[in-house]
């Protein structure tokens, strides 16, 4: 009898041992910004990676926009309620890296649990806008893109001009035919983004000092500068000659203003194609950002948008090589061909970019291409990105003053010179806080 | 000859007038709302209904990944709907009891109190949103459903209102009662409380609404899907309009919308008797 | 105050405990940390702080972004008090006159309230898109060059217009239980007094909802100062060139989206200290005209 109780008693305890083994996968949140369709993939990451392995449990939880998403991994952080994984987007990129000790920086994660990290996996174009001024990656960049052109096919065929434009000297001259077919020539829905920062990396210019931020907080900003101001002039020449049309700073209304054929071109995202797609009727092809010939014989390559992963400190160790795991998982080649071809990010590895090709997804797609490509193109000094903190408020001050010129209420360099001071006074702010 | 009551009339005329203005865009978000994205998106705001109509809310209501993938809509109607209720009767219970402390009895610090409950106006959550999330975490009531109504209780409105009607009250009231003998509960309960009525349902409307379309708050300290509320829904909707990129479903967040305004509309619908003049049996 | 009262010492301090219990928890405690805070430059995960004194408000507060806001504030807070009242208490007497249709009258002026403000903000947003708003392409039909991204007169009249439409069902709810709360007899009474219509409501009837108004025209005007950041939001983000940024919602600008802690409260704090000041004077000169 007594044997019979033991035998049972070491079964049922074996049994739930087992059970308990089972179940207590480790959970990992991660807090991301993604909506709508974007949040479906994201799902569907977290779907996969939970299949693919038993020891962890990946928890992805949509905390609204990515003001709202940072600002609730702040409130977390500050109540010791933070989660693992943390979605930064790139305005906001300053806040979270300056904060020493806020994150485990990625690069350190996988090297320590994950077999290593090699930044020259990466391809060049996302390197190193999350990274330190050593060239460490802080942040790894999830969902990343660059600004791309895309033109309206059958308009130009309409207009009787041929291909889109490589360099704005180009584009001045095919504006006035567009103009007579009806079309407004262009559109774009971020000046911050598209018309300032890759503008400047484009061009190979300088953004703000200490080698664009990353050296340094007590730096200032370089936007009043006569190339910039160049540019912005001939902006509103365009806009009051009825070349250029401004649908509010909201990214969707100009987008619509191209999908409505009111214009001829656009400036998106190297993943707006994917939209576009569904939406526009009719045929469209994507080119590189151009630039200006006067100001740059050989352009260089842009710089990332989107935001990026951050592992956030304070968790228990077994908790990191969780983060470390998923991370290991979101950058092999399947993953990230899986990801760019749901969402039209870019796959971040080379990897990845070569098994797109080699799948042949770019003989179908040739759009998804365009992106990476650009991002490929030779780098300059000043194409890695830049570190600027209050750099929200710093893009309101830009967005504010750009309608300045746009209404005709500044001068262009009445605009420059109150985006100047009054950014230079945040930059100053933010020094003072973080020294 | 029947003369024309011109009196009537334009008593009339500005009423339907008020009507349309505030009605309009209600009835315009339901006919949109049967509509396909693609029209919205090409011919804006519709007028008459669509053929949508069951594809679009079938789709918010039952299937998940209708609006996130974790969330049905019907989930995040029930954590609205408890956020409005609990909130507008906690309101209503706690402003009550501590307008009648200020208004009816002398005491020292009657008026200091009756300030610090009105400051509350004056801060709004939004701006006090990261102090009260670590509240929260310290008393462990994030994804609670007490920790989202407590806070929004503090302020002052519900106060500040039940305590105009109560100065109201002809003194009269109180003396007799007084005289009759009755407790400071007695006289709250049997004579006070009924002659609130229309002010009662006034305030359980208006906050049952505020607790429904709470967005900040919810979506800060709360960690998991399940308990977002339907607001936070329709916002994320409009997000990824603002984002651009994607077919905006613009259907989709007004036929949450349609749903986000029905139980409102219900509750004025059932408070409305309380509305009807001549509470013949509490005239004084 | 009143004239009688009860004179028991304990029972209001357990009547009043509850909100205070609950104000001194959730309200007091984050507001004074808030307070604290704006003393303070801080980063935003609370790693490093330093006390710096009144850095934080000279630093934001007259910087001309601040004066331009505040300068919309008071004229945007104004114009939506005083319209969605006078709107709110014209149809409130009105649906009270007549006797056909009354309930469907009362029940369809009061949907609107329920409309969650980024949804008045979204509809907003479609009515007047420069491609597929009909509302724009009517008010350019009608030959007003309208153009709210560019210009600062039309994006203030969309915020106001989406914020007093909001506001008027509010208030229409409680002026309608205010003119249900006066006494049949007291009208028919005043009635038997007075036959102009317009006379006796200016003099009995409009005294007599008093309180209503005052309460109303307190919580309007914070309701302008506070609450209506969601609507701007949702439609101009403060656009053109900062023209309908709002007080509130440069607060919710920098605290919020772009993590400026020490910043963000001491606006906070300021904005504090002038909307007290404006119902401090409220109640002072006033309230005495307010007959209980």
């Amino acid at each position: 009898m007594k044997i019979k109780n033991l035998v049972m008693a070491g079964v049922f305890s074996t049994a739930s041992l087992m059970t308990s083994a089972a179940w207590s996968a480790t959970d990992i949140q991660w807090w991301h910004a993604m909506g709508g369709r974007l949040g479906e993939v994201v799902n569907e990451i977290a779907e996969k990676y939970n299949a693919s392995q038993t020891t962890y449990n990946l928890v992805p939880t949509y905390k609204g926009g990515y003001e709202d998403t940072m600002t609730a991994g702040i409130a977390a952080f500050r109540a010791k309620k933070q989660p693992n994984i943390l979605q930064v987007f790139d305005a906001g990129a300053a806040t979270i890296i300056n904060a020493k000790g806020a994150t485990v920086p990625v690069a350190e994660l996988m090297e320590k649990y994950a077999g290593g990290f090699d930044i020259k996996d990466y391809i060049s174009g996302v390197r190193y806008f999350y990274a330190d001024s050593s060239g460490k990656m802080i942040g790894m960049p999830f969902n990343s893109s660059t600004p791309l052109l895309y033109w309206n096919k059958d308009a130009f065929a309409k207009a009787g001009v041929a291909g889109p434009p490589k360099t704005w000297e180009e584009f001045e001259a095919m504006a006035p035919k567009l103009a007579a077919a009806g079309y407004k020539a262009l559109a774009q829905s971020h000046s911050p983004w598209i018309f300032s920062e890759n503008f400047h990396s484009r061009h190979n210019l300088q953004m703000a000092t200490g080698n664009n931020g990353y050296d340094s907080t007590d730096v200032k900003i370089l936007y009043n500068n006569p190339h910039m101001k160049m540019h912005w002039t001939k902006v509103k020449e365009w806009l009051d000659k009825g070349w250029y049309g401004f649908y509010g700073r909201a990214w969707g209304d100009n987008q619509d203003a191209f999908v409505q054929k009111k214009v001829a071109m656009w400036l998106g995202s190297s993943g707006s194609f994917g939209g576009l797609t569904k939406s526009a009727d009719f045929k469209f092809g994507a080119s590189f950002l151009p630039y200006w010939k006067s100001v740059i014989a050989e352009p260089k390559g842009t710089f990332i948008g989107g935001a990026a992963l951050f592992a956030m400190s304070g968790k228990p160790e077994e908790e990191n090589k969780g983060v470390a795991d998923f991370l290991k998982f979101l950058t092999s080649p399947d993953m990230q061909y899986f990801w760019h071809k749901q969402t039209g990010y870019v796959p971040i590895t080379n990897a990845a970019y070569d098994k797109a090709k080699a799948d042949g997804y770019y003989k179908t797609t040739p759009d998804a291409e365009v992106g990476i490509q650009q991002l490929n193109q030779p780098g300059g000094e000043w194409t890695k990105g830049y570190r600027l903190g209050y750099y929200v408020q710093i893009r309101e001050v830009m967005y504010k003053n750009y309608e300045n010129i746009f209404s005709g209420k500044s001068t262009v360099d009445e605009a420059f010179k109150a985006m100047e001071t009054e950014s230079n006074a945040l930059l100053e702010r933010f020094h003072a806080t973080y020294k | 000859m029947k003369k024309i009551d011109w009196n009537l009339v334009s008593t009339h005329t500005i009423l339907i007038i008020g009507v349309i203005f505030m009605s309009l865009p209600v009835w315009v978000a339901f006919a949109t709302s049967t509509h396909a994205p693609e029209t919205i998106l090409r011919d804006g705001l519709q007028f008459w209904p669509g053929g949508h109509f069951f594809k679009t809310y079938n789709e918010v209501l039952f299937v998940e990944g209708g609006v996130m993938k974790k969330v049905t809509a019907m989930a995040m109607l029930k954590n609205s709907l408890i956020l409005g209720i609990g909130f507008a009767i906690g309101k209503v219970i706690i402003s009550m009891l501590a307008a009648y402390a200020i208004v009816f009895f002398r005491f020292r610090l009657a008026l200091p109190l009756f300030w610090i409950i009105f400051m509350t106006l004056l801060l709004p959550l939004e701006v006090r949103i990261i102090p009260s999330y670590e509240v929260m975490a310290g008393l462990n009531l994030l994804d609670t459903h007490t920790g989202l109504i407590l806070p929004l209780i503090a302020s002052a409105t519900g106060t500040f209102f039940f305590r105009q009607f109560f100065m109201s009250i002809p003194d009269e009231l109180l003396e007799a009662a007084r005289l009759d003998g009755a407790t400071p509960w007695r006289f709250f309960v049997d004579i006070l409380v009924p002659l609130s009525k229309t002010m009662i349902a006034a305030i359980l409307i208006i906050m049952f609404v505020v607790g429904w379309n709470q967005y900040l708050w919810p979506l800060i300290m709360t960690t998991k899907e399940e308990n977002y509320t339907l607001v936070i829904g329709i916002k994320q909707i409009y997000q990824v309009l603002a984002d651009g990129g994607q077919l905006p479903q613009y259907q989709k967040a007004f036929a949450l919308t349609i749903l986000a305004t029905l139980p409102p509309v219900l509750v004025v619908l059932v408070f409305q008797n309380w509305f009807v003049k001549g509470l013949v049996e509490s005239e004084k | 105050m009143k004239r009688v009262q009860f004179e028991h010492s304990t029972i209001p301090y357990m009547f009043v405990a509850p909100q205070i219990l609950i104000i001194a928890v959730f309200f007091l405690w984050p507001a004074g940390q808030a307070v604290y805070q704006s003393f303070l430059l801080e980063d935003a995960f609370g790693l490093s702080s330093r006390f710096v004194w009144f850095k934080n408000y000279t630093d934001t507060i007259w910087s001309p972004s601040w004066l331009q806001a505040a300068w919309f504030t008071m004229i945007f807070s104004t114009l939506v008090t005083f319209l969605s009242l006078g709107l709110a208490l014209l149809l409130a007497v009105k649906a009270n006159q007549v006797i056909h249709a009354a309930r469907t009258y009362k029940t369809t002026l009061m949907w609107a309230y329920a409309i969650a403000p980024p949804v008045a903000g979204l509809m907003g947003n479609l009515m007047f898109h420069p491609l597929i708003g009909d509302l724009y392409k009517f008010l350019n039909a009608i030959g007003w060059n309208f153009d709210h991204k560019l210009d600062s007169f039309d994006a203030g009249f969309v915020v106001v217009l989406i914020s007093v439409w909001k506001q008027t069902s509010v208030n229409f709810i409680f002026f309608l239980s205010g003119l249900q709360g006066i006494p049949k007899s007291v009208i028919e009474a005043a009635t038997l007094d007075c036959r102009n219509a317009t006379r006796r409501f200016w003099s009995i009837t409009f005294p007599l909802l008093a309180p209503t108004t005052f309460f109303l025209m307190v919580t309007n005007i914070t309701y302008a100062f506070f609450e209506t950041f969601g609507i701007i939001d949702t439609t101009t983000r403060g656009a053109p060139g900062g023209a309908t940024t709002t007080l509130v919602f440069k607060v919710f600008q920098d605290g919020f989206r772009g993590a400026d802690l020490g910043g963000s409260s001491a606006q906070s704090v300021v904005l504090m200290i002038i909307v007290l000041t404006l119902t401090v004077i409220q109640f002072r000169f006033i309230e005495r005209k307010v007959h209980y």
